[in-house]
């Protein structure tokens, strides 16, 4: 954690900051197979009787019980796989039904116009659902200069996350390949619900 | 935005989103460049000057 983002922490309100954290931790799950150190935090966590906590307490549940092998499989079949994975987590993908299409360009004129750039090691078109999920939590903490007030996040969230995401968890919670990442669809389709609710009260 | 609405808002989220706090996973997703350079004990591709080299131009 930057010293910038320790300081906004007294700036930002813990609910915000609660949505930041499952931002933060919905892209380190789906950015590449969890390491074992993401896993280990992974078997802590438990949540309520809610649908996102249910969700958390069984992914925490899997991740105790699967061997990080078989999530590593499990990752590469759903998302790498042999010509493709079983599921396309793109915006691109899901809104227009090819990768590569305006939605990614609409994407890259909104990360110039925020100051956000792809890293230089990522090879990813950037409207990944995990590159999607550490922008919200970026915009959130202030991670690319100064914290997005939520009128802001709510136009990225409308722009380029709420009008496929929903569908992309439900297809990950279903998918044939899922045993880990099917609570992690939970919670994802959970927490798209709440955001949306959530903006709906105002900004 | 009322203030009304702002506190709808929140409670509406401490609500939805408290009941399930994941600040623990959060907290290692932020690897350094650094890290994930110095990483090349794994199986597989190495990460090299030449891999890069060769990521940078199929770069689309």
């Amino acid at each position: 954690m930057t010293l910038a983002e320790k300081t906004a922490e007294f700036e930002i309100a813990a609910e915000e900051l609660l949505r930041a954290d499952l931002y933060d931790m919905l892209g380190a799950l789906l950015a590449r197979p969890p390491t074992p150190e993401l896993l280990a935090m992974v078997k802590g966590l438990s949540g309520d009787a809610s649908s996102l906590g249910q969700g958390i307490s069984a992914m925490a549940r899997l991740a105790s019980q699967l061997k990080p092998v078989a999530i590593e499989a499990e990752f590469n079949t759903l998302f790498i796989g042999l010509t493709r994975g079983e599921l396309l987590p793109y915006a691109s993908y899901y809104m227009t039904g090819f990768l590569h299409e305006k939605p990614l360009a609409v994407l890259r004129t909104e990360m110039a116009r925020l100051q956000i750039e792809r890293a230089p090691n990522v090879f990813e078109p950037e409207d990944n659902v995990a590159s999607l999920c550490e922008m919200m939590a970026g915009l959130i903490r202030g991670r690319f200069g100064r914290i997005a007030d939520l009128s802001t996040q709510r136009d990225f969230f409308s722009a380029h996350v709420a009008p496929w995401a929903g569908h992309f968890f439900s297809d990950l919670e279903a998918a044939k390949a899922s045993v880990f990442f099917a609570p992690v669809g939970t919670i994802g389709k959970a927490f798209m619900e709440i955001e949306r609710e959530a903006f709906r009260m105002g900004v | 935005m009322s203030e009304q609405e702002r506190a709808n808002r929140r409670d509406f989220l401490k609500l939805a989103a408290a009941g399930a706090p994941v600040a623990a996973v959060a907290a290692v997703t932020v690897t350094t460049e650094a890290e994930a350079a110095a990483d090349q004990s794994r199986e597989g591709l190495r990460d090299t000057e030449m891999t890069r080299k060769f990521y940078e131009t199929a770069r689309f």
